[in-house]
């Protein structure tokens, strides 16, 4: 598993050695209370300077994200363990059973919480069931206040655990978020960049060949077409939208921006025109398809109008080919050579719009796409 | 008709110069060029042209900002905007501040120069962009408008007639003046009047707004 940098994690492990110390101080204020009913008074005093030698090596072991692995986390329940193990003789079975508490009491909840921040629940619940059960068999009586007890442990580990994972969730979620974020200030700064030095020399170069002949004249031209691409790609419009997570609408200028070139004008509103996005996406491949007619009966050359009517939105396709009289437009279509039956009329049909084509002889031909706005 | 005098601000020195040349053999006469805004309008007050060629981007301040301060101390000059990223709400703003003519920087030198020459006359300079932009900021006005509306006052959104949005959907759809004449069967000099009219009325709505604005502030005592 890939450690993210410690920056959630670190307090809560932190805070797992506060409560081993905290912990240590109420078994000790237990131990100076109890200590005249123990079996081994001197003992207790060892057993307790060795918890709190050990309080210190996992304080200082658990602050180093290399450390928090399993031969540490082992150890830890193992010395717990061996606490509890040595209970029976220290305080007495005799005292035990009169109530006396082992002197692990509540330090015992510190493997836990460890094996719970390092793996999650489920480890925190595996550890928490075998001190439980470790605590219940060194008490040799099980009550119903050290069953509590084991319960409490259960959740601690559970929760404690569920917690952890939901922090390093969060902190790699944040952490993508801020990689994002600087790709996309870069994006932006490489855009203004761009914009500054190799538009403008794109522009240059295709202003001043424009007018000349041969190869200089096609360099000024090929120069002139990457600055429109480039010009596109940097327009601040996302060159692939992804749909906006509220309601599931498009900007339909962002789609039908990708369309723009040194041929293609795209005309459009300042501000955007917003569509659900299945209808937005059929209607600029509709456009899409329009445009590909120009590129095949005209010189290519074409305008695309976008008007947000408020209740519909319309499409309008200009080309300036030799355009078509009237009466052939029916003839057009039969012959395929409009060849929008399907891929522009069916689309708009279906999203229960309409299509109206204008063309005259000498005029060019203009196509306009026309679908409702079906929000109320 | 004499050469225009014609400022060029635009903060890149290389076509700075090649715009220049261009207008300069074609008999106009640059009387100042500048690479910042603030520069370009103390400079104008000086030279007084009556043409700026304008690029939208500056390192200085915004376009907006050069073409008030240039009509604060020119009322008469004329500004032609050029950009070369299509930014549309910037080209948009320019044109509500006092902005007549548009032209993409990839304009080939023969339209730059009749664009110029057009911005001189008084003529607005279109692009099927800037007609696109300016139908929607009118639909954008109109649909405001309906909201807090205040029918009668001189504030209220401004409203093209059917003529001028048919003259502008076609001037957006790449039609010439011209041709647009002839489609609707009208004299080239009315199909002009029409588009400077759309722009006139967002121009004068956006003075109308602003001293609303000044008034509101109690910027205007």
């Amino acid at each position: 598993m890939s450690s993210p940098p410690a920056g959630l994690e670190g307090p809560l492990w932190r805070s797992i050695a506060v409560f081993r110390f905290a912990s240590l101080g109420y078994v000790c204020l237990l131990v100076l209370r109890d200590a005249d009913r123990y079996a081994h008074p001197l003992a207790a005093g060892a057993v307790l300077l060795g918890m709190l030698a050990w309080s210190g090596v996992t304080a200082a072991g658990y602050a180093r994200p290399a450390n928090r692995r399993w031969p540490l986390l082992l150890a830890d329940l193992g010395v717990v363990l061996v606490v509890l193990a040595v209970s029976p003789w220290v305080v007495g079975r005799a005292a035990l059973a009169a109530g006396v508490p082992t002197l692990a009491v509540v330090w015992l909840a510190g493997p836990v919480l460890a094996w719970a921040v390092s793996g999650g629940r489920r480890r925190g619940a595996v550890a928490a069931l075998a001190l439980g059960a470790a605590d219940l068999a060194s008490r040799g009586r099980i009550g119903p206040s050290s069953l509590t007890g084991v319960i409490l442990l259960l959740l601690a580990g559970v929760i404690v655990g569920h917690v952890a994972r939901l922090a390093v969730t969060a902190e790699e979620r944040l952490h993508r978020a801020v990689q994002l974020e600087a790709a996309t200030r870069e994006r932006e700064r490489l855009a203004r960049g761009i914009h500054d030095s190799v538009l403008q020399v794109l522009a240059l170069v295709q202003r001043r060949g424009a007018h000349l002949d041969g190869e200089a004249g096609e360099l000024a031209r090929l120069a002139g077409e990457q600055e429109a691409a480039l010009r596109a790609l940097i327009s601040g419009v996302d060159p692939v939208p992804a749909a906006d997570a509220a309601g599931g609408t498009l900007d339909l200028r962002a789609l039908l921006g990708r369309y723009a070139s040194a041929a293609v004008s795209v005309s459009a509103p300042a501000t955007p025109v917003p569509l659900p996005a299945r209808v937005a996406r059929e209607l600029a491949a509709a456009t899409g398809a329009a445009l590909d007619n120009v590129r095949r009966h005209a010189d290519g050359r074409a305008w695309v109008l976008v008007e947000d009517e408020g209740k519909t939105v319309t499409v309008s396709v200009r080309d300036a080919g030799p355009g078509i009289g009237e009466g052939r437009l029916a003839e057009a279509a039969r012959q395929g050579r409009l060849g929008m039956s399907q891929s522009i009329r069916g689309r708009i049909a279906d999203l229960g719009g309409e299509v109206r084509i204008v063309s005259a002889p000498g005029e060019g031909t203009e196509v306009e796409l026309v679908v409702p706005r079906e929000d109320g | 008709m004499s050469g225009v005098r014609v400022m060029v601000v635009d903060d890149h020195p290389m076509w700075r110069e090649g715009v220049a040349r261009d207008l300069t053999e074609a008999g106009h006469t640059v009387v100042a060029t500048s690479g910042e805004g603030r520069q370009a309008v103390r400079v104008a007050a000086a030279a007084r042209p009556d043409v700026v060629v304008l690029d939208l981007q500056l390192p200085d301040i915004s376009g907006v900002e050069v073409i008030r301060g240039l009509r604060a101390v020119l009322p008469e000059v004329r500004v032609l905007m050029l950009s070369a990223s299509g930014e549309q709400q910037g080209v948009l703003d320019a044109v509500k501040a006092g902005a007549t003519g548009y032209l993409m920087k990839s304009a080939a030198p023969a339209e730059f120069l009749d664009a110029v020459r057009r911005t001189a006359a008084g003529e607005p300079v279109f692009t099927p962009g800037l007609a696109g932009l300016v139908l929607g900021e009118y639909r954008r006005l109109a649909v405001a408008g309906e909201g807090g509306a205040r029918p009668g006052r001189d504030d209220a959104a401004p409203r093209l007639t059917e003529r001028e949005t048919e003259v502008l959907r076609l001037v957006a759809k790449g039609l010439s003046y011209r041709q647009i004449a002839e489609r609707l069967g009208l004299s080239h000099r009315t199909v002009q009047n029409h588009v400077q009219n759309t722009l006139g009325k967002l121009q004068l709505h956006n003075r109308v707004e602003l001293t609303r604005y000044a008034i509101e502030r109690g910027l205007d005592d």
